[in-house]
């Protein structure tokens, strides 16, 4: 049977043009409309297949119900528990986690602490003048990529939506269009452009304001060399931006995670002002998860903060730097830790593993990953996009609906979420009595 | 006078995890006129539950005091992971023997701190008066502001014995911070107002201001690209150049004085 319009749940460009086909209850081919590792998701591997609990080291197979009530009783005992990850699941598996983190006074945090985090804390302090995917499509005639390489991360963004694409006004694709590319290293992306920028590891935020000050006229005070890249370089990038009917620029981890961290996202966001002087620029973070930016927009309709939220005293407090994750582990502050739809195990720093290693962990996810080899409750679940639906956020801010293409008897996120508060409430209940 | 002694049980940071104590609730104004009795039953913070201020320090009370002004409070033992020593603080003084965890002396208004170590990030935030003296080295986020807020320091005096973290006086609008030693990235980013002298060296200091005053005794590494030039100038008998800046912020707006060697 051939499904059309299937939604892609990998990234955060969030295809919505898949085509699949299925039989006998399995994807058999991706036929249309996904990049390869869109399609190597669909196509599916190394599942979790059984709920299991650690004992003498190794884990072993149990019921869910089980597995829900080990893990109920860890965070219902902890005094400063960890809730983190939520960024490859569904909105509604979301809301749960933060009604979760309320009831037992948790930390919750997602993946964004470790990605376009910064970019969060930016925008907060001076706002993002931005727009869809699809004004970008139809109008754009100079895209930027700043720290971001999509022909390797984002592999259909620069055909669906930017570069490459052909919409109403740039109906020519990339003839119409120019394409700076702005990096430490010559990327596969930075080949393909029309300029690009190299800087020095690090030197993003004297370049942003140095563009800030070329845009705003003040040419004289700007020196010869700015941050490795020559004077003529910025100011030949400022012509093309000027000349522009509608400029974009796409920032990734290159910037967000290098040194000035969130204060460079502020000075990207500042430039894009500074563009406004003379035409129409918007800016945009490449967000990596297909729901990354779907939990910061319902842990901030639900807290007031987007992530890295410690609800210990009963309130919202958010401090990226002291309520993140790796902070908060590298610092052994937590006593129990949740992971849900990630992977710690792989992306966090060694010595937040090593505390980890000591404390309760739980883990909720469809795919057996290095978090697996420590965790002490492991609870497999459906994998949402395919085997389930809920909402997600694309990184425009756009909700669309992920669609379930195949039956599955693992439990949707949403529902062992459900599961753990309900037991977590009546172990809170019978203390209380 | 009187003397407050607050020791952290051992007991308390011996776990696997070392879960903060966030004591807000112990500065001189808030416990004077407090027996000992009294100040063992003051809940503080321990993770996500209340506990007594005896279940976690040991407390000994010397002294009578009438005023907040008469009481000291001195904190010893582990002071790592003790959290918000003196936030809020009105009058009195406090010392804290050895490194201390973040938010130090943020939002005091009054009296004063010495913490006889490093203080980790947040020191002195959104601080409005007193002074706050760090003979060690202090973390990132000195006297700047919590998430979102566009104001940091306004008031009071903060010393640093040691180096800055990143972004020390980030929005500071007023008040004064003397750093003996370097400066990490971004020292005064979007300074408004008040006085921050860096004797040793600074990366990038001064981005985005638009008032206030910034002088660098040391190597100033990556100056900023958009602050213009504005005459030779002399301080206490030693030479700089003066920048006027941040042009990045219009010219209109760029009021911001940066003095560098």
């Amino acid at each position: 049977m051939e499904i059309t319009d299937v939604v892609c749940a990998l990234c955060g460009c969030v295809c919505d043009d898949l085509v699949v086909e299925v039989e006998d209850n399995e994807v058999k081919k991706v036929k249309k409309g996904a990049c390869s590792v869109g399609k190597s998701k669909l196509m599916g591997h190394g599942r979790i297949k059984s709920p299991a609990i650690r004992e003498n080291g190794s884990l072993k197979e149990c019921s869910y119900d089980d597995a829900i009530k080990k893990a109920a009783g860890i965070l219902a005992a902890a005094r400063r528990p960890l809730l983190y990850g939520w960024s490859s699941t569904v909105c509604e598996a979301d809301k749960v986690g933060i009604e979760l983190a309320e009831e037992i006074g948790a930390v919750i945090d997602n993946t964004a602490s470790v990605c376009h985090g910064p970019s969060v804390l930016a925008i907060q302090d001076v706002g993002l003048p931005s727009c869809t995917l699809g004004e970008v499509k139809n109008r754009a005639d100079l895209v930027i990529y700043w720290g971001a390489n999509p022909t390797d991360a984002h592999a259909n963004h620069m055909k669906r939506y930017s570069y490459i694409s052909k919409g109403y006004w740039t109906a020519e694709g990339k003839k119409d269009k120019k394409l700076i590319v702005v990096d430490v290293r010559e990327t596969k992306t930075a080949k393909v452009a029309d300029v690009f920028i190299r800087i020095e590891q690090g030197k993003d935020f004297l370049v942003f304001s140095a563009l800030r000050a070329l845009l705003l006229g003040y040419e004289d005070v700007v020196p010869e060399e700015v941050g490795g890249v020559s004077k003529k370089d910025l100011l030949e990038a400022v012509r093309l931006m000027k000349e522009a009917k509608f400029g974009i620029t796409f920032f990734g981890m290159g910037v967000t995670q290098s040194t000035g961290r969130h204060n460079n996202i502020v000075n990207a966001i500042q430039m894009t002002r500074a563009a406004h002087t003379h035409t129409k620029f918007s800016i945009m973070p490449m967000r990596g998860h297909y729901n990354v930016n779907g939990f910061n927009q319902v842990c901030t309709w639900e807290t007031g903060y987007p992530f890295s939220v410690d609800l210990s005293r009963g309130y919202a407090w958010y401090n990226p730097g002291e309520t993140s994750s790796t902070d908060l582990l590298v610092r052994r502050e937590c006593d129990a830790a949740l992971f849900i739809a990630t992977d710690p195990g792989a992306h966090f720093p060694g010595e937040s593993i090593r505390h980890l290693a000591k404390i309760p962990v739980i883990q909720i996810d469809p795919f057996a990953n290095p978090t697996t080899e420590f965790a002490d409750v492991v609870i497999p679940a459906a994998i949402s996009g395919i085997e389930s639906e809920g909402n997600v956020y694309r990184m425009d801010n756009i909700p669309i609906r992920l669609r379930k293409v195949v039956d599955t008897e693992y439990l949707p996120d949403e529902e062992i979420l459900e599961k753990i508060l309900e037991e977590v409430r009546a172990i809170r209940e019978k203390e209380g009595e | 006078m009187q003397t407050i002694r607050l020791k952290l049980k051992e007991e308390v940071m011996s776990g696997n995890a070392r879960i903060p104590v966030e004591v807000d609730s112990l500065t001189p104004d808030k416990l004077v006129g407090k027996n000992e009795a009294e100040i063992k039953a003051v809940k503080v913070w321990w993770g996500n539950k209340e506990e007594n201020t005896g279940e976690l320090f040991d407390v000994r009370v010397e002294g009578e005091a009438g005023s907040a002004e008469e009481v000291k409070i001195v904190m010893e033992g582990d002071l790592s992971r003790v959290k918000h020593i003196g936030d809020g603080m009105k009058a009195g003084e406090i010392e804290a023997i050895g490194d201390v965890d973040m938010h130090c002396g943020a939002m005091m208004t009054g009296g004063k701190i010495t913490v006889k170590g490093n203080a980790d990030c947040w020191a002195g935030r959104e601080m409005k008066g007193g002074e706050l003296i760090i003979e060690g080295d202090a973390g990132a986020n000195l006297c700047a502001m919590y998430r979102g807020e566009m104001t940091g320091m306004t008031g009071g005096k903060v010393t640093v014995g040691g180096n800055a973290g990143e972004c020390a006086g980030q929005y500071m609008a007023g008040g004064e911070i003397l750093i003996k030693g370097n400066a990490e990235l971004l020292a005064g980013l979007n300074m408004h107002g008040g006085k921050i002298t860096i004797e040793g060296d600074a990366v990038m200091p001064g981005a985005d201001m638009t008032s206030g005053e910034i002088a660098v005794k040391g190597k100033v590494q990556d100056m900023m690209p958009s602050f213009k030039f504005a005459e030779a100038a002399t301080i206490e008998g030693e030479e700089y150049k003066k920048y006027i800046g941040d042009l990045a912020m219009t010219e209109k707006k760029a009021k911001g004085v940066l003095y560098v060697k």
